[in-house]
């Protein structure tokens, strides 16, 4: 009876080892998926011009120029206010699709988002 | 988009600052070479030249001005002033004084049925390439000196 009962106590702390390393795991990836995709606005030019992004993932843009910029979606589904150097807009996007974006203040500046 | 669409023209959503800043531009630098020209040549007609020049850009600097302000306070989301924004500002409304300085010298010197003091040469070369350093800054503030 206690060798079962021992065997039964040994079965259960193994299971919750698992569980709470599956766990870490799992929440260490979570992490690695959130940490933003960064997008550098230099020299007039949205640097990476092309992302490809797992949905729910977020986008980060940063203004590196002396003059002003913006970022806008053509289906006018995201848009941020006028960005001054060095400051930042991010956003989410949750649904799947390919999103192409400008500049509002310079519209030959162009970029875009392929949310799979 | 249909291009003679009146509602479009009118209701452009881009500034019209950029669109209206090349008239005082072009009629002033053409205003200072005429007299410039008519000083060299001793030429009334030159002169009479320089001078309507000089009045219409003195004119079109306004509403460049007022739209300079609206784009500001719109397009660029009243965007706090320093760097490269500052610097045209600033020379922008120094551009424009000078414009209006140059006008009245002339504008003065022709009422009076006298020809405009030397000095004023000078002062037109300076405000000129003031109206020229501003431009410089309004192209890299609206793409236009961009790097292609």
């Amino acid at each position: 009876m206690k060798r079962s009962i021992c065997r039964l106590g040994i079965a259960a702390l193994a299971i919750m080892l698992v569980m709470v390393a599956g766990r870490a795991k799992s929440s260490g990836l979570i992490a690695a998926d959130e940490k933003p995709v960064e997008i550098k606005i230099d020299n007039f030019v949205f640097s990476p011009n092309t992302v490809t992004i797992p949905a729910g993932s977020t986008v980060h843009w940063t203004n590196h120029d002396d003059i002003p910029h913006n970022v806008v979606s053509d289906d006018k589904s995201f848009k941020s206010k006028v960005m001054d150097t060095d400051e930042s807009f991010s956003y989410t996007f949750a649904k799947p699709g390919t999103y192409n974006y400008f500049c509002s203040i310079h519209p030959k500046m162009t970029g875009k988002i392929v949310v799979q | 988009m249909n291009p003679f669409d009146l509602k479009s023209a009118l209701l452009a959503r881009h500034a019209q600052h950029v669109v209206l800043i090349h008239f005082p531009i072009a009629l002033f630098l053409a205003g200072v070479a005429f007299d410039f020209a008519a000083r060299w040549k001793r030429d009334a007609t030159l002169a009479a030249v320089a001078y309507y020049n000089m009045t219409f850009a003195a004119v079109m600097s306004l509403p460049v001005v007022a739209t300079g302000l609206m784009a500001w306070r719109w397009q660029l989301e009243g965007q706090k002033l320093k760097g490269t924004l500052l610097q045209h500002l600033v020379l922008g409304v120094t551009a424009s004084v000078l414009i209006w300085l140059v006008w009245s010298i002339h504008f003065y010197a022709r009422r009076q049925g006298r020809t405009p003091s030397n000095y004023r040469l000078p002062l037109e070369a300076v405000a000129a390439a003031v109206v020229a350093l501003t431009a410089h800054l309004g192209g890299f503030l609206s793409g236009v000196n961009a790097p292609v």
